[in-house]
This record gives structure tokens, sequence and C-alpha cells, in this order.
């Protein structure tokens, strides 16, 4: 009899958790709302791998709405974001935005953060024939060739070309002339991405590629990397990693005393505060890739107001305190959108991407302007230089000078320090 | 369910799916679906080995990698439709999971376990080598514009996958209720017995290993179409070998029904709160589950719910 009763407990537990989670799950949704404001709904990383980015991207995407909404809105509507979880997983992509489209009737749509989530989402918005945005996502466009994709990070047309374009460029300027060149990077999406714009600027120069090697991403000691890289005696070194990867490399390239004129160049992850507090002056002399940086040249209206109201909650959140990296960005695309629909008074879609194809936006990240496959219509791939880095503090990386850019020209703020090391 | 009436129901099931492709304007249904259906034979397949035979399967996601980095190598070489997409990641699952059963079958309990994960570490870490299918860089999968009888395409792979879950679910069926499932229930209760009264383990053993490798890679042939950006982070995502491991845990492992319920409860519970909750409690939700059932219920719901049945037929 005892027996049996448990047994009963036991699966009346079970449905009650049961039930419990169901309701829990519907009534922990987003809340009831208002059918005025106009809606603009996405799929952000806010867990997973990509949560660190997604989370400050969400951020500066809640202060566009706030500013927005105390201009005024848009058509004198309110705005309203409305967004899912993808768990940084491609798979949940084009279930949030179907839903998105076809439940919560969102009237405007912007991506996730990265390539991977922005793709899956792509055959969707083409069969609605929806303007899309994208938030740094690197030539999504290139095989679907969709004509109203427009991805705001700063690649230019040709992103796989333009992303190193800078550090090449200015390996030509070094006296003398650099011959010999070695290429590293992860085995990941990006890293083979870039390495392939690398060895293409290469054969262009003439440089000897004397290493060229991928390694795994789960990779921990690159010491044993860096020794083989050293052994090659290379005049330039060129690294396309992702930020577990640009501190390992680092580091053991100040432990072994890697000898290089120009060193970096694709490293993501020195562009994040969190890091670079971390290294300090073991940055002096990198070369690397960024787009935007507290330089004089690149004071564009706006952004400083927008980075004061992102520090100042971007502690509480647990996001990247100072957000030079990813945030003005995805303020701007947000932006673009914005802007284009104040200009043209509408919802329409078809309206909407002849607009942003034919005009010219003033956004924080300055002016932006997209060419026929919705990427930059130039390249702002900035190549930058840390300097004077005297220790770990934060404040050092908010002032003028410790990254200066040496490319594009347009922007440049200071003069290349080399070599790295000989 | 009684045998007559399975196949009957199957086929409703099949024909109703379809139906509602034409009835059903909203597509997000038929999105969410998939996924759930997805799991149905991917918590199927790793039964037939983990609950028939016993033996941890901790590489699912490797085999549905397998079939859906098939599917991209045969589209990128001749376009081929999708029936002989399936066809082919089927047979090329199942041809490693007949090698990785010859290879770690001696291996048992945790060290097989071990074994099937260091599987999945050499299959991504080739595929990522693999340029023709995009390796590290990922590769884009277009879907074909048009399908005939279904005005778009995931309601196509909607209907495709609910035949598959209803084949996967079949097979385990028949699997459990032959000779080759007294078999394979011989060897998970004692192997050594069951050698010595005759039964040839190691050949059902990679029967087993063959069948289930080659439904997980059916799973994953149409995925590439799903998702349309196919990359090794993603296809051999750590989540596929969880679910696929809970949901038979939850539903109960025993029976062909135990993954179906399980997947289908789990699959739904996520697909909820993806677009409900945050998911840091999504995943969670996971874990409790998880944990909630092999406490409370440790032969799953259809135990649990046959263990009640039978206490009240008693009384």
């Amino acid at each position: 009899m005892t027996r049996t009763g448990g047994e009963r407990i036991r699966a009346w537990a079970l449905a009650g958790a049961l039930i419990v989670a169901t309701i829990g799950a519907a009534a922990w949704g987003p809340g009831a709302r208002a059918a005025d404001p106009i809606r603009v709904g996405f799929g952000m990383a806010l867990t997973g791998g990509l949560a660190a980015a997604g989370k400050a991207a969400l951020l500066a995407m809640e202060i566009w709405a706030q500013d927005t909404n105390d201009a005024g809105g848009l058509l004198g509507r309110e705005v309203a974001l409305v967004y899912y979880d993808d768990q940084s997983n491609p798979a949940n992509v084009p279930g949030i935005y179907t839903k998105l489209l076809s439940i919560d009737q969102v009237d405007l749509v912007v991506s996730g953060y990265g390539t991977n989530l922005i793709a899956p989402a792509m055959p969707i918005m083409m069969s609605r024939d929806l303007v899309f945005m994208g938030l740094f996502g690197l030539a999504v466009n290139e095989q679907f060739d969709y004509d109203n994709y427009f991805q705001i990070m700063p690649a230019g047309p040709d992103p796989r070309l333009d992303w190193s374009r800078g550090f090449f460029s200015l390996a030509e300027t070094l006296a003398p002339k650099p011959k010999t060149l070695a290429i590293v990077g992860a085995d990941a999406e990006f890293s083979r991405n870039a390495m392939i714009g690398a060895r293409a600027h290469a054969e262009a120069a003439a440089l000897e590629i004397v290493y060229d090697r991928t390694y795994p991403p789960a990779t921990v000691d690159y010491s044993p990397i860096v020794r083989a890289i050293q052994a090659t005696k290379p005049n330039l070194v060129y690294v396309a990693s992702y930020p577990p990867d640009s501190v390992g490399i680092l580091r053991a390239a100040k432990e072994i005393g890697l000898k290089a004129r120009m060193f970096g160049g694709g490293m993501v992850g020195l562009q994040y505060a969190s890091i670079q507090t971390k290294l300090g002056p073991m940055l002096n002399g990198i070369v690397n890739y960024d787009f935007w940086v507290p330089e004089p040249t690149l004071n564009f209206p706006g952004i400083n107001e927008f980075l004061a109201k992102y520090q100042a909650v971007a502690g509480d959140a647990g996001v990247d305190p100072l957000g030079y990296y990813l945030p003005p960005y995805a303020y701007s695309y947000v932006q673009v959108l914005g802007q284009a629909v104040e200009a043209t008074q509408s919802l329409d879609h078809k309206i909407l991407g002849a607009y942003i194809h034919g005009h010219e936006f003033d956004t924080v990240v300055g002016k932006v302007e997209f060419g026929a496959n919705g990427e930059w219509a130039r390249t702002r791939v900035l190549l930058v230089q840390f300097q004077g880095i005297e220790d770990k503090s934060l404040e050092q990386f908010t002032r003028p000078g410790s990254r200066v850019v040496l490319y594009p020209e347009e922007w440049v703020s200071g003069t290349l320090d080399y070599p790295y090391a000989e | 369910m009684a045998a007559k009436a399975f196949w009957p129901v199957a086929i409703a099931l099949i024909l109703a799916a379809i139906g509602l492709t034409q009835l059903l304007a909203n597509e997000y249904y038929f999105f969410a679906a998939y996924v759930v259906l997805q799991f149905v034979v991917l918590a199927t397949a790793w039964n037939i080995l983990g609950g028939y035979t016993g033996y941890v399967n901790f590489g699912s996601a490797a085999f549905f990698a397998v079939g859906a980095y098939c599917s991209v190598a045969l589209i990128k070489a001749f376009d081929a439709p999708l029936p002989v997409l399936i066809l082919a990641a089927g047979a090329v699952s199942g041809l490693i999971g007949l090698a990785t059963g010859y290879l770690t079958l001696r291996l048992k309990g945790v060290y097989f376990a071990i074994a099937t994960l260091a599987l999945a570490i050499v299959l991504e870490t080739f595929i990522t080598n693999w340029d023709f299918v995009g390796g590290a860089s990922g590769t884009f999968v277009l879907r074909p514009k048009e399908v005939w009888l279904f005005d778009s395409y995931i309601k196509f792979l909607f209907a495709v996958m609910m035949v598959l879950a209803v084949a996967a679910v079949g097979i385990a069926r028949s699997i459990e209720r032959s000779k080759l499932g007294r078999g394979l229930a011989a060897i998970r209760d004692d192997e050594v017995a069951a050698e010595c009264m005759g039964v040839p383990t190691l050949r059902l053993k990679l029967l087993a290993t063959t069948i289930s490798g080659t439904l997980m890679g059916v799973a994953g042939a149409p995925y590439p179409y799903y998702v349309t950006y196919l990359d090794p982070l993603s296809a051999f995502n750590l989540s596929y070998a969880v679910n696929a491991i809970a949901m038979p845990m939850i539903g109960g492992t025993m029976t062909w029904l135990g993954p179906v319920v399980g997947a289908l409860l789990l699959g739904t519970a996520q697909q909820v709160a993806t677009v409900t909750i945050s998911s840091e409690l999504n995943l969670l939700i996971v874990g409790v589950m998880l944990v909630g059932f092999v406490i409370l219920a440790p032969e799953g719901i259809v135990g649990l719910v046959r263990k009640t049945i039978r206490r009240g037929r008693r009384r």
C-alpha cells in the first residue's frame, strides 16, 4: 500500500513539474505589447560562445531604441525591440525569424551577430523581399546575391581582400622592403577567410610565404607554433586568430622572443578591453585591424555621446566596459534602418531597400554608404598599432595615442613604430 | 500499440502532416516541428544502440554531421535531389557506424562512450580540413526555389522529416519485437551470459551500430537545406549528442515509444522556451528534466506509466 502511494506521488510530482514548466514557459514570455510601436525583430546570441558580443550589441540597440523614442520615435510611433536568444546556434535562427515575422509580426528585421547566425535567416528574408541589416557577417551575400541585404561591418566590397589590405599596404612602405611572410590562423571561419586574403596580397606583393599553417581552434599551447614561425625567420607575421588564440600567440611570441618587422594583422580579441587590460605592455608594437579607436581622426558626431551612455551601463550588464569594437556598429545598423524609415516615411521594404542603396547615412561610426552587394562601398578596416602602453590599467586605452591609426590614409593619426622586434 | 494498428496510424500521421502543410499558412510551426521530428529520429536511432543494447554513444552529433556533410558534398558535386541525399547520407553514416562498431565494440561501458566521443573529434577534424565542403569556413547551401506539391521548401522539409521519423520509429519497433531485439536485450542484460547461450553478440552489436548510425545520418541529410549555412562547429554541436541521450532517458529506453515521448516532450519544451523564456533557463530545462526523471522515474515516462497501470490492475 505504501509503495503504491509512493508511485502515485512520483507520478503527480512529475505531472506537476511538467505543467509548471509549460505554464512558466508561457508566462515568462515577452509580455503583452502595445499595438502601436514599430517593432524591430531579431535573434541575438545572449548565451553560448558569442554571448559576450551579442549582449554588448543588444545593449547598444537598446540605447538606440531609447534615443529614438526620446526624439519622438519613427513615423511618430515608438520603437520596440522584439528579440530572442539564438543561443549562438544557427539551427535556432530559421525558427526565430519565422516566428518574428509570422507570429510577432514585426515591421523591420535585423540580424544577430556573426556570419553563421546571419546566413540561416537569409532565405526567409529573400522569400518575403525584406530589407535585412546584417551585423558583422563576412561575405554572406556572396552566395545569396540578395538585393536587400546590407551589412554594417566596414569590411568593404571585397571583404576577404579588404580585411588585410591595410597590413600589406603598410608593409610595402617599410624600408628595406620585406621579402618573407609567415601566415598563421585558426581552423575556423573568420581565420580561413582572412588567410585567403593575406595570401592574395602576398602574391600581388611578390612576398615569399615561408610559413602557412592553421591550428585547431582548441589549441592551448602556442609555443610550438611560434617556434616554428621563428625558425623560418619571416620579415612579416600575419596572424588571423580568435580571442583565446590571440592571447596565447601573443604570450608565446613574447616568451620566445619572436623577431619580425611587423606582427599582427587579423587578431580578434585585441579590440576588447578585458583582453587589453590582461595583456598590458605586451601589446606594444602589435599592428592589428580595428573598426573604431578613440583617435581624433575618428571623432564622428554622436560617437562620444553613445559611448558615454553605453559605458554607464556596461558594468551592470557585464559586457565590454569600453565598447569600441562592436557596440557602435550595433547602434549604427539600426540607426541606418531608422534613418531610412524617417526619410522615406515608409515601412515598405522595397522602398526602404532602394533608399538604402542610393543614399549615404550619418551614423555614430561616420558616413556609411553601401555598395551593390550590401557591403560598405569602400573599406574602412583600420590598421592600428598599440603604442605607449605602460601598464594594465583600463584608463590608458581610452586615451588617444594608445592605438594609432596607420591605414587607411584618410584616418591616419600616427606613424608606424617598427620593427616589432629584431 | 497493437501490431496491426501501428502502420495504419503511421501512414495516417504522414498524410495528416502533408495535409497540414496545405492548410496551415504560418511557417513557424513547420520550422519548430521539423526540429522536434529531427530529434525523434536522433533519439530513436540512439536508443537502438544505447537503450536496446546498453552501449552509450556520445558521438551522435558526428553521425548527424556526417549525414549533413554527405548532403553538402553531393549537392556541390552533382546537385543531387533530396531523396538521393538521404539515401547516400544513410549509407555513409551506416558504414561509419559499422566501422566504428568493429573498432570499438571490444570496449565496454565508459570506455566505449569515450571512444564514440573521440570519433566525433576525428570526424570534425576531417571535415574542418576538407575544403570541398567548406572546411572550417563553412559553406552556404541554397534551397531549391520550387518544390512539387508544396508552396514552401520548409513545408516540404517538414513532410520529409515526418516520413523519416515514422520510418525510424517503425524500424526501432520492428527491431524491438524481433529476434534481433531479443538478442540485443540479452546483450544489455548480461553480455557474457548471452554469448554463452549462443547469441552472436558481435554480429548483433555491429548490426545495432550500423542501423543506429544510418538513422542518425538520415536525420542529418536534410539539415543543410534547413539551415542554409553549415559549418563544423554547428554541425558537430554537442547539443545533438546531449539531446539524443537525454530524450530516450526521459521517455524511457526500454521501448520504441520512450524516445518518441522524450523527443516530443523535450523537443517541444525547448522550442517553446527558445521563443519565450531566456535560454539560460531553456538549457536548464534539459538538465532539470533529466535529473528529475533519473531520480523520480529511472525507467522514463513510459516505464512509470506502465508501472502505474500495472499497479492499478493489481488493485
